[in-house]
């Protein structure tokens, strides 16, 4: 690993000001940013670390929405939601393992939007907005592809408003060795209709399967996905699974999720 | 008696605390360097020219050392073929060492070893086990044959015959303390090396010849490994040699550790194979003949796939008596990791091939593979249930004309059907399958039978060295090492067995080159068994010239004398052994001695395959259940039992802890643990993110061990078996059980490879399906 | 360099460091306490676990600048004096470890998992579990530790089984 400058802002507007340099980066939990450093795929001159800002921190329930703070690691997020929204309670509670959990944020794992991250999954299939220091982005805007997301430079995910679901599951088929999602699939019912959002599958990303999506709206069960499937076209393929088998746990973990739901 | 008891660990409370010193830990004198490997980038290639300039221009770099740099080639091979420290005018695989950084840490001769722009003309690299069959690419001159009988005949005459084939994945070791070595020069040109590794002697000889100096000047200490299993029986070679050049070189101590990727990336793995089979039998599904073609990938080097290979065909017999047998080997050369030793050593590769061929002809014949295997086992022991009178003259050998005189399987099994309830089960299991669709169950009894000695009979002895000082405290040495096995405790209780005193009066002390010499490695089981008797020797020894000495005192005969209690009884008193200790030094009788011990017996002519290569076997018997899910493939293990026999053991905690241990690394051999090399010989799975190694989580719901209470028919140490290795093989009832998991959903046989991950089985379940 | 001020063990610790040393760096390499390992430099193996005010977290994908300010518990402050903790005592008694490298970070796990949940089944053993692997014992031995650990029953296991004459 290179070495590097530090930073430790106590408020947004510090931390905006440091990141507009542009060898500066965000700093969240470091699980996933320290691995990669120490792997020298990313060097900056600048850590600005996000986890003393009071307004990033916290769960917070305003009505029908939960409101998370984009500094907030997983195990708060697991403890914190659970009596609120527990299918989001859960996928915290199943991302990495305890040591992981204690220092990974939301705001992190948006922003890194790894094709086999859980929390994208969570955000789009709750029709999520994630709040920066300067605007709100619905979360079919925000994931724009393998890594990519509509944040500019230096933007900082201050806070994400998930819409409360009626009832809602995620289901996840681990890669074994890193318990990524090798597919996961986050099904929520809301009074206007189901979402199904896929994570680890496609190679653009996560993407939401619209027409488990119609099906599920007139019928919420796991009967109502029989005879659909979606393509191996543009699925992952590497040494953990074929795009055959990946597509093929799409729909057995939407079916799981259904189920785990109701 | 303090055999047999079930002690912790030696250094358990140095564990719990933190205190117990790994290499890595050990406090270096001010000054020490640290080193790293730059390493080869293509599979094959003739290396033209690498420019190092911007590796010797690097932040805190001191030296950089390719083969050129050299006065002679410095060979790191455990075996006659040799092998170099740093690749000459050739690369032969992805992570070949190439050239040696000095720095003055770490992360600096990390960071400059990555700097090196190479100019190799690429080659074409042979990768797979038929590539090298192909080109004839080999270690001698062709395939090993061991013959018995006429198996051609045997399979055409018979009723039935099958052909198969199994792949058989390697493994990584993932000890999880990796390779490290120190190495601090000394006055006049000597060297002492510190190693994670179970050859010290190795370490020894192989510094001493990279130095040009006589064994004599160099001196290797290893206190422990955190894990070896086998993978530090020759891979720390490099690494100390690497501190030991680099200390004569700089004058200053030299460390070197291998970061876990270059770890996985530049050492050896167990052996993968490719066994095909051609079997003939009956009605009943007993043997007439098999047909084995065993193929061995052993990467660039020979290191030691000789003798691997040489088990691998020496268990293909496993438990069964095989009337006709032709076992035919061939050790394939690729450009891939040099394949080392692994717990087992070719033995469970070899096992698994037979495995699968009474699973095969079971499913052919329609009965439960335990029938089948139980009529196929060795003839019982004389005089135990079950065997006839009239053929008990006659012991059963093996394909390589062994006798098999101790088999105690029949008994073993029997008790295990019983005791975890396996007639019932499967039934149950039969029942839950015809009942659910999506997910299935599957069981399996396997057995093992394992041979223990090394095969390469030299290596057959061991050395101690042992002192009991005047205030009759004892100091203990002897030449196994300890990884974790808990040796060292073993032969400790056998130490204060032999002087009847409290374990606590046993100093135990790090493996040394300096006090007992020409040891072989702790490997093949044998460290008990070897070392145990040893150090027994050697306290014997000093025993009797303590018992001479108060016989004489006390005028009775030494043959009376009893150490007991931390008494010695003589002539109707108890003596405090303290002061029978202190009274023999004032009377100058000498309490220090070396033992020394070989195995008996043993006779094995490899080339041939006949003789009598193993001093006894080991056996062991396990049921694993275990359910699939055929939406996914994924499956788990619900519920294990295993009956393992270490004759009469020296410590049953430690017993039952390698057994777990060995089943959950052989499990996760045969399911999880997926070893995946891309098209130009790269390693792809190189990090525990990519390479699933057993959790937590993965072990059996209800894990059942429970050991044999059968004493040692041959006269080991206190009549004690070698435990290592023999458990691992256990692991393959799992793979029989998701077997017969897949078979449950149709027809056809499942064909199951190994490692049988979650996307294996589904494929085969849709293959059985069909 | 960061200027840093700790605790570390309940004892103050100051140290300038660079950036980018790791918190792990920070306990072996310049305070010399060996006991917290490093088994897999990739993040995944639990080897390195030490307490964060309070948490469990891998000292390895940890800057030791982060934990400027923070109480940093590691396996040396487990003990009190000669004493061991009740989870050092039972992983020690009850055999759950053979080589002792995975075992600093087993404990420390061990801990976090007990202040958070004293009386843990098996299964939430097990679960807790996922980001510490052995390559030694199976675990088996370690989740009866454990067990014992908390004040619960530990199962039985049967020693051995008598051969037939």
């Amino acid at each position: 690993m290179y070495d590097f400058n530090v930073a430790r802002p106590g408020s947004i507007d510090e931390a905006v000001k440091l990141l507009s340099d542009e060898d500066a980066q965000a700093l969240g939990g470091g699980q996933t940013l320290i691995p990669t450093m120490k792997q020298r795929l990313a060097a900056p001159e600048l850590l600005v670390s996000l986890t003393n800002i009071p307004e990033m921190q916290g769960v917070c329930r305003d009505g029908d929405t939960l409101s998370i703070g984009g500094a907030t690691p997983h195990a708060v997020v697991a403890r914190d939601a659970a009596a609120h929204f527990p299918g989001l309670a859960a996928l915290a509670g199943q991302i990495g393992d305890p040591a992981v959990r204690n220092r990974g944020t939301l705001g992190g794992s948006l922003a890194n939007n790894d094709p086999s991250a859980c929390y994208p999954a969570a955000a789009l299939g709750t029709g999520a907005t994630i709040v920066t220091n300067t605007r709100r982005i619905a979360s079919e805007d925000f994931f724009q592809g393998m890594f990519d997301t509509a944040l500019d430079e230096g933007e900082i995910i201050v806070s994400v408003d998930f819409p409360i679901a009626e009832v809602s599951a995620y289901a996840k088929f681990a890669q074994p060795a890193s318990r990524f999602a090798l597919v996961g699939a986050f099904v929520a019912r809301y009074a206007d209709g189901v979402r199904v959002a896929i994570t680890g599958a496609s190679e653009t990303g996560v993407f939401r399967w619209t027409e488990a999506e119609e099906a599920l709206s007139q019928d919420f069960s796991h009967e109502a996905l029989d005879g659909l499937s979606v393509d191996s076209d543009g699925m992952i393929g590497d040494i953990h699974g074929a795009p055959t088998y990946r597509a093929h746990l799409v729909s057995v973990m939407t079916r799981r999720a259904v189920a785990a739901a109701i | 008696m303090t055999v047999a008891k079930p002690l912790p660990h030696d250094s358990a409370a140095l564990h719990v605390t933190g205190q117990a010193r790994y290499v890595d830990d050990l406090p270096l004198p001010e000054g020490a360097v640290h080193l790293a490997f730059g390493t080869a980038p293509v599979a094959h290639g003739r290396l033209r020219s690498i420019d190092l300039t911007k590796v010797r221009a690097a932040d805190g770099v001191l030296a950089v050392i390719t083969a050129a740099d050299l006065d002679h080639e410095i060979d790191v091979s455990p075996s006659p073929s040799p092998e170099p420290l740093l690749a000459g005018d050739t690369v032969q695989y992805v992570g070949q060492p190439v050239f040696l950084v000095i720095a003055e840490s770490h992360l600096l001769a990390r960071r400059a070893a990555a700097l090196a722009d190479y100019d190799i003309e690429e080659l074409p690299a042979i990768l797979s086990i038929e590539e090298a069959m192909e080109a004839g690419s080999r270690f001698e001159e062709g395939p090993r044959i061991y013959t018995r009988g006429d198996a051609a005949e045997a399979i055409t005459t018979a009723p039935h015959s099958l052909t198969g084939s199994i792949e058989i994945g390697g493994q990584e070791h993932f000890y999880l303390e990796g390779q490290a070595a120190a190495a601090l020069p000394q006055e006049a040109g000597d060297m002492l090396v510190y190693s994670s590794s179970q050859h010290p002697t190795e370490i020894q000889h192989k510094v001493a010849h990279a130095l040009h100096l006589p064994m004599h000047a160099v001196r290797c200490e290893v206190r422990r490994m955190g894990g070896g299993f086998g993978g530090k029986e020759s891979q720390g070679n490099s690494l100390a040699i690497a501190c030991a050049l680099a200390a004569r070189l700089t004058g200053r101590p030299a460390t070197m550790r291998y970061d876990r990727d270059d770890d996985m990336t530049i050492t050896g793995k167990r052996h993968d194979f490719r066994i095909d089979y051609r079997v003939g039998f009956n009605g009943e599904g007993r043997i007439a003949g098999i047909e084995f073609l065993q193929l061995c990938r052993c990467g660039w080097s020979m290191d030691l796939s000789l003798p691997v290979a040489d088990r691998a065909m020496l268990h293909a017999d496993n438990a069964y008596f095989i009337p006709n047998m032709r076992v035919e080997s061939h050790r394939l050369k690729t450009n891939t990791q040099s394949a080392t030793a692994f717990r087992g050593f070719g033995g469970p590769q070899g096992m698994v091939g037979i495995e699968r061929v009474l699973d095969h002809v079971a499913h052919a014949v329609r009965r439960d593979p335990l029938d089948v295997r139980r009529a196929n086992y060795y003839r019982p022991l004389a005089g135990a249930s079950g065997g006839d009178i009239s053929e008990q003259a006659k012991t059963q050998t093996t394909h390589y004309h062994m006798p098999v005189e101790d088999f105690i399987l029949h008994e073993m099994t029997e008790r295990l059907v019983e005791t975890s309830d396996y007639r019932a089960r499967r039934a149950a299991v039969a029942e839950w399958n015809a009942r659910n669709d999506v997910l299935k169950k599957g069981i399996a009894l396997t057995p093992v039978k394992f041979g223990i000695s090394f095969t390469l009979t030299h290596l057959n002895q061991a050395g101690a060295l042992v002192h009991v000082y005047q205030d009759g405290s004892i100091h203990m040495n002897h030449g196994g090492t300890e990884m974790g096995q808990g040796l060292f405790q073993k032969v400790a209780q056998v130490a204060a067995s032999r002087f009847g005193i409290g374990i606590e009066r046993v100093k135990i002390t790090a493996t040394d080159t300096g006090k007992v010499p020409n040891t072989s490695a702790t490997a093949a089981s044998s460290g008990s068994d070897l070392n145990g008797m040893a150090v027994q020797a050697a306290c014997d020894t000093i025993r009797e010239r303590l018992a001479v000495f108060v016989a004489e005192r006390a005028q009775a005969r030494p043959e009376e004398v009893r150490f007991e209690g931390g008494k010695v009884l003589v002539g109707g008193e108890a003596l405090s052994f303290d002061e029978v200790v202190r009274d023999a030094y004032m009377a100058r009788v000498s309490l220090s001695s070396t033992g020394f011990y070989a195995t008996p017996k043993i006779v094995w002519d490899r080339i041939k395959g006949e003789g009598r290569p193993f001093f006894y076997f080991a056996y062991g018997v396990a049921v694993t259940e275990v359910a699939i899910d055929t939406l996914t493939g994924e499956n788990r293990i619900l519920r294990t039992d295993i009956l393992h026999d270490c004759g009469a053991s020296l410590n049953p905690a430690l017993d039952i802890g390698q057994i777990e241990g060995g089943y959950v690394q052989g499990a996760g051999w045969l399911t999880t643990e997926e070893l995946v090399w891309d098209g130009k010989g790269r390693l792809r799975t190189h990090a525990p993110s990519t390479y699933k190694i057993p959790a937590c989580s993965d072990r059996p719901d209800i894990l059942n061990v429970a050991l044999w209470d059968g004493a040692n028919r041959e006269e080991t140490v206190y009549r004690s078996k070698a435990v290592g290795e023999p458990p691992l093989m256990l692991g393959i009832s799992a793979l029989m059980a998701l077997s017969d998991a897949v078979a449950s959903c149709g027809k056809a046989y499942p064909d199951l490879d190994a490692p049988a991950t979650a996307e294996q089985v589904l494929r085969a379940v849709e293959r059985v399906c069909t | 360099m960061e200027s840093l001020s700790l605790t570390v063990n309940g004892k103050p610790v100051s140290a300038e460091v660079e950036g980018r040393t790791l918190l792990v760096q920070l306990l072996r390499e310049t305070l010399g306490m060996t006991g917290t390992h490093v088994g897999c430099d990739t993040s995944q193996c639990g080897a390195c676990l030490v307490h964060v005010n309070g948490d469990v977290v891998k000292a390895c994908t940890m800057f030791a600048f982060e934990a400027d300010g923070a109480e940093v518990t590691t396996i040396e402050g487990m003990a009190d004096g000669d004493d061991l903790h009740p989870i050092q005592e039972a992983f020690r008694t009850h055999h759950g470890l053979q080589c002792g490298f995975c075992t600093p970070g087993m404990i420390m796990s061990a801990a976090a998992l007990l202040k958070e949940n004293p009386k843990p089944t098996e299964a939430e053993i097990r679960h807790h579990l996922e980001g510490n692997i052995c390559r030694c014992t199976g675990y088996h031995n370690i989740v009866r530790a454990i067990l014992a650990a908390s004040g619960q029953p530990v199962p039985e296991r049967t020693a051995t089984a008598t051969a037939d004459a």
